[in-house]
């Protein structure tokens, strides 16, 4: 406890830079080697518990700015939040202090089971009041803003009424949260579903944007012959996903960006080396408007 | 037009259970294939916190074998949260009743042993007892102390020698594994965790049954009068030294509880 009567946001923003997913893999040689990166972000629930993965969180966050990614805490579910979930990140989130709180567009949890993925929404007025409800109650829990990321999906709803670009602007709109612009996701979804990515970018509202993710993901063959992008974490950023990126500094400006990977898990360099590449692109194209947004 | 709750258990029981039909709800004309996908992540993800919590189980096993009984296993029992280092305190009882495994009969206890050492390894950090509290007690109020064990502290008494053969599996040491006798008879284990991490203690058996009862909560007085053939004062200083418990209470004879400790949640 640092016993701060600043806001969190205060005294450990997270920098407009290209940060890292840290995952167990490397705890070791970030918890050593204090390598140069300008910003962590980590999986909230792999830090519920105590012990040794505990305890290297406390170290980094002594050393880095360190945003906490939620995977779990079920937004779209038509029933309560999970309340005991709820309490743990917002226990983790007193003994953190992390400089941004994220969570996702999405569901994983009903009749009180866990069904292990981001599973995506019916976008319908239901779902919209219903996500919006959901954070305003985690904001208020957290008593803090936080951020929520667009989704990647595999399947759409029939009955779906609102574009996913309008249902993130007015979760954002209604609720006072910020988004998190995942560009794979747009990317990959946009693709799956013949979406415009240009004009997914071009709908968000700038202001809200507060960080920007940045993934591999895979290809898939259907059974039917059709291909389907999967967002597997697991490969180098790809060239479309760069040039969208690109995109998205013209739109927002600089934003704090972070590279994800979660499945074949590279070397620590591997990942060093898509953050650079990041920060050229955030440099050449948003440097100079690096604090307009 | 399904309400969200009504979708939303629909789409449990097709990704989870046997129903189909799903894809009606869904664009397109290849739905079942799509939600095939979320499926296959969903069993992945989990099989993998299993195999992370069960290593010693699944070089027993076999991958493939593993992989089989953990999707029989989420099928019966699907997380009750997305805290996943939580998830498979019932997989121990579930392989033990698995009769595939039904040959393995130690195969349940090594898997009991692997949830301790799990919940070991992802127990809150909670501070120790205060051992200055205890002190300041009379000879009466501590006659009727009992005390709140560490969430990281398990006590197994197991048929088969587990520890040997969790040891032996993971350092894969053949030697070690032909050394195991099956029929040396029960074990008693204590599982915590330390500045080291986690430690797996094999106690005597009644040295097991002295901790067993005084971390459940039964008064110190209590199994005191129980009796033990040992060194009981040993023991509980040990316990207390190596902060084992975390709290204590103190028990009226009128059998009301007064918190004594520090209240800590």
């Amino acid at each position: 406890m640092t016993g701060s009567t600043h806001s969190v946001n205060e005294h450990s923003p997270i920098p407009a830079a290209a940060g890292i997913g840290l995952r167990f893999p490397h705890h070791e040689l970030v918890a050593q080697g204090r390598p140069q990166v300008a910003w962590f972000e980590v999986h909230a629930e792999n830090y519920f518990g105590g012990g040794a993965a505990r305890q290297v969180l406390t170290s980094v966050r002594r050393d880095y700015p360190l945003s906490l990614h939620g995977v779990g805490l079920s937004l779209g579910s038509a029933e309560e939040l999970d309340g005991r979930h709820l309490r743990r990140i917002a226990e983790l989130v007193r003994s953190i202090e992390p400089g941004l709180v994220s969570e996702h567009l999405s569901w994983s949890v009903v009749g009180g089971r866990y069904l292990a993925d981001l599973l995506p929404l019916p976008l319908t007025e239901e779902a919209l009041a219903v996500v919006c409800r959901h954070v305003e109650q985690t904001q208020a829990a957290l008593q803090r803003r936080i951020l929520i990321e667009n989704p990647s999906t595999y399947l759409q709803f029939r009955h779906s009424t609102i574009p996913e670009w309008e249902f993130m602007s007015a979760v954002a709109q209604r609720t006072g949260c910020g988004i998190l612009c995942d560009v794979n996701n747009i990317f990959v979804s946009a693709s799956n579903h013949g979406w415009d990515a240009q004009r997914y970018l071009n709908a968000l509202p700038t202001a809200a944007v507060g960080e920007i993710h940045l993934a591999g993901h895979a290809l898939l063959t259907l059974d039917n012959g059709r291909t389907v992008r999967i967002d597997d974490h697991g490969s180098n950023v790809a060239a479309e996903v760069w040039a969208l990126y690109v995109q998205a500094l013209r739109r927002f400006g600089a934003k704090p960006t972070l590279i994800e990977w979660d499945t074949d898990i590279p070397a620590f360099e591997v990942l060093l080396d898509e953050a650079a590449q990041a920060a050229t692109l955030m440099r050449a194209v948003a440097g100079n408007h690096a604090c307009a947004a | 037009m399904p309400a969200l709750l009504e979708l939303q258990r629909s789409l449990r029981e097709q990704l989870f259970g046997d129903a189909t039909g799903g894809e009606a709800l869904l664009a397109g004309d290849d739905g079942a294939l799509r939600l095939a996908i979320y499926r296959n992540t969903a069993f992945a993800t989990l099989v993998n916190a299993l195999r992370l919590s069960f290593p010693a189980v699944q070089r027993l096993v076999g991958a493939d074998f593993f992989a089989a009984a953990a999707h029989e296993f989420i099928r019966r029992n699907p997380p009750g949260s997305a805290y996943l280092n939580d998830y498979g305190a019932d997989f121990a009882g579930f392989l033990a009743g698995y009769p595939p495994a039904a040959a393995l009969a130690y195969l349940g206890d090594v898997a009991q042993l692997e949830w301790a050492v799990n919940r070991a390894l992802h127990a809150s950090d909670v501070p120790r007892l205060d051992l200055a509290q205890l002190a300041a007690l009379d000879e009466s109020a501590l006659s009727h102390v009992s005390f709140c064990a560490h969430p990281a502290l398990s006590l197994l008494r197991l048929e088969f020698p587990a520890d040997a053969i969790w040891r032996a599996v993971l350092e894969q040491s053949d030697a070690a594994m032909a050394a195991i006798d099956l029929s040396s008879g029960p074990v008693h284990l204590l599982i915590e965790r330390n500045a080291a991490g986690v430690q797996v203690r094999c106690l005597s058996a009644a040295a097991w049954e002295f901790t067993a009862r005084l971390s459940a909560g039964r008064p110190l007085s209590a199994v005191l009068a129980d009796g033990s053939e040992g060194d009981v004062d040993a023991w509980l200083a040990e316990h207390l030294a190596l902060g084992r418990f975390i709290d204590f209470r103190c028990s009226t004879s009128a059998g009301t509880t007064v918190a004594i400790g520090e209240t800590r949640s």
